[in-house]
């Protein structure tokens, strides 16, 4: 498992300078093997700090990052898999060399790093550019690159910024796919996005940082459920004045009545009258989407 | 020490593929063998065509062994001046007493003909002088213009080489940086083995030049006979160079690349680099002022001084004969040197590396925890 707590980050100003600004106040979460956990949040919020202090290509002023129950070492890191916001490739260098060169970097031998490039051009549909420099490619076949970059030491984590930004939605399934097989294997996976709906088709767990703090955390379901209190009714011709002496409001249109109802109420006498009063075409308590929760719990 | 390796071979694997590196290499050895045969070329012995009329040609050849002497009969004296108006001949001899010329004769036909004219005559009298014996009392200048022309070529290779290398350097950094490819590089190696892989893989690159511009320079000037006025220790001289060119380019680089690691675009690499291209003109300019006075208290004192003694006391030793002691001085504080800029500039490299944006001042960097 791997474990944030209380991560600490101030920039700009020396230590003990009381100006400068805070990126993180105290993040904590925790991402099991196997799960994928979705990073959102504005920008400027604290996530790309909070996954380059992980992946430590940047000092926490405090709090710890622990993997498997130690803290996160030089050593661990190396077989993590990671990509950063501004993707970075050797422009001029050939696209299987340079996977190969990072699969070498991270420890595999030539034969080893060579079959795993083979591999994973062929999975990403870019065997036949190989030898091709890679600022020939086009983006969504850079950022393939990068993922296999990311991907070529089979990573025991994988921390990915904004790793969906400026694909097409095939190339975004594509990536998807390759994501949601790395983490059946058992893989963490940490990505962050501002594609919400995406997060919420993903991700078994989601995180909403604002300001440098997590607002909150968990499921996508619990999430939902927690914010999730309005129940919606839908009547097709009802008797007019169906809803008097029930909470909530109800707008008509076209004969179709919209009841929407907070806070305390009885659901089944609700239902029963709307029942006995017309066509029932739904009854059901409002999932709000991540979107909305996001809304919710940024402002 | 296998992430250093690997970096190093990958700098010099995808540069070794670049035209620019292929035709740069190329282009200096073409350059480097037609130096090598230029004084041959230019050095053409002087060549004299003389004309005779009723006369005896004189024994020229004897007195002045280095020159030609094409020798042509004439008729009479207004065949031979047609010959001289049409610039057939040089001079011409007639009946033994006089030479026509065309123009002033050149002093240095003229006082030949004349003296060794009077050695015949006077020879034919039964009088024999014995030729004048040379003596030097001063030092041995057989090979002192053999010994520039090397130490100036040797200038110029190195202080292209070095500021080509360095400057290779610096981008390499600034590239990283800028691409952010840099954050991938150090999740997974220490900044001081991507650091130093990089200084490594592209000094070998220079090595390989500068290899290849001694072996076909040498090579060129064995071909074209130029290698007979050169000094002995020739050897000696070429791997001394080899080796100062590696302490010059270790201190630049590792400056160059804790310099360039300091900005994060391309474009601020020419700015953020002045003081040290600087340096190097500097040193550049010293050493192609001792090439001209290799025993003067200028030359003799910066051959002592880091960073300028890896470029001057090569050529003082291609200049002029250098006792071992003061190389070996001058190189031991040298390598006190290179350790000093590897601690300092790794440093400076490894805190303004993952430091992206505005250019960062040296001054901040340092003091940052």
């Amino acid at each position: 498992m791997l474990e944030i707590s209380e991560l600490r980050k101030r920039f700009g100003g020396g230590p003990g300078a009381s100006e400068g600004k805070v990126a993180l106040d105290g993040i904590s979460f925790a991402v099991r093997p196997g799960e994928m956990f979705g990073f959102v949040g504005a920008n400027g919020a604290g996530k790309t700090t909070t996954m380059r202090i992980v992946m430590g290509v940047l000092q926490a002023d405090s709090g710890s990052v622990s993997w498997e129950d130690r803290p996160l070492a030089y050593d661990d890191r190396r077989r993590f898999g990671y990509m950063p916001e501004e993707r970075g490739l050797y422009q001029k260098m050939r696209v299987g060399e340079q996977i190969e060169y990072f699969g070498r970097l991270h420890g595999l031998g030539q034969q080893a790093a060579k079959k795993a490039t083979d591999d994973l051009l062929e999975r990403l549909g870019l065997t036949e550019r190989r030898g091709d420099a890679v600022q020939t490619l086009s983006l969504g076949n850079q950022q393939r690159v990068q993922l296999a970059v990311a991907l070529v030491h089979d990573p025991e984590v994988l921390v990915l910024d904004e790793p969906f930004s400026g694909l097409d939605p095939i190339a975004v399934d594509a990536l998807a796919t390759a994501l949601q097989e790395r983490c059946r294997s058992g893989v963490p996976v940490i990505f962050s996005s501002h594609q919400l709906e995406l997060v919420e088709r993903l991700c078994d767990s989601v995180g909403i940082v604002a300001a440098g703090r997590m607002v909150a955390t968990g499921t996508v379901a619990d999430l939902r459920a927690a914010e999730s209190n309005t129940l919606r009714v839908v009547v097709r011709d009802p008797a007019p004045g169906w809803a008097d002496g029930l909470p909530g409001a109800v707008t008509a249109t076209d004969g179709k009545h919209v009841l929407l109802a907070d806070g305390e109420r009885d659901d089944q006498e609700i239902l029963r009258r709307a029942m006995k009063a017309g066509h029932v075409e739904h009854f059901g308590v409002e999932r709000p989407t991540l979107t909305e929760i996001f809304k919710e719990a940024v402002t | 020490m296998n992430g250093v390796m690997l970096v190093a071979r990958r700098e010099i694997t995808t540069q070794i593929r670049t035209k620019a590196f292929v035709i740069g290499l190329l282009v200096t050895a073409v350059l480097v063998a037609a130096v090598s045969f230029a004084p041959t070329i230019m050095d053409r012995p002087d060549s004299y065509t003389l004309g005779t009329v009723n006369s005896q040609q004189l024994p020229l050849k004897a007195a002045a062994p280095d020159a030609e002497f094409t020798w042509r009969g004439f008729p009479d004296e207004a065949a031979a001046k047609q010959a001289l108006l049409d610039g057939d001949v040089d001079a011409v001899l007639v009946d033994g007493t006089k030479v026509l010329t065309d123009g002033e004769l050149g002093s240095e036909l003229s006082v030949l003909l004349q003296s060794v004219n009077r050695e015949v005559r006077l020879g034919a009298a039964g009088v024999s002088i014995p030729p004048l014996q040379m003596v030097s009392v001063g030092a041995d200048t057989r090979y002192e213009a053999a010994r520039t022309g090397i130490a100036v070529v040797l200038v110029l290779v190195l202080f292209m080489l070095l500021m080509g290398q360095v400057m290779m350097v610096a981008m390499g950094v600034v590239e990283e940086k800028s691409s952010r490819i840099v954050e991938i590089l150090l999740s997974t190696l220490r900044p001081w083995q991507l650091l130093g892989g990089k200084i490594i893989g592209l000094g070998v690159l220079g090595l390989i030049n500068l290899v290849t511009i001694l072996a076909v320079g040498l090579v060129a000037a064995a071909a074209s006979g130029l290698a007979a006025d050169f000094p002995p220790g020739i050897p000696g001289l070429v791997a001394g160079v080899l080796l100062w060119f590696l302490l010059g380019y270790a201190f630049f680089a590792t400056l160059g690349a804790a310099l360039a690691s300091l900005v994060s675009r391309q474009e601020e690499v020419g700015s953020v680099m002045t003081p040290l291209t600087m340096v190097i003109m500097l040193t550049y300019f010293v050493a192609f002022y001792a090439t001209n006075d290799p025993t003067g208290t200028l030359a003799t004192v910066v051959s002592y001084i880091p960073p300028f003694s890896s470029m001057v006391m090569p050529v003082r030793m291609a200049a002029t004969e250098v006792p071992l002691w003061q190389a070996g001085v001058s190189m031991a504080g040298m390598v006190l040197a290179v350790l000093a800029v590897l601690g300092f500039g790794a440093k400076i490299y490894e805190r303004a590396v993952l430091r992206t944006g505005a250019r960062l001042k040296l001054g901040d960097v340092l003091r940052a925890r």
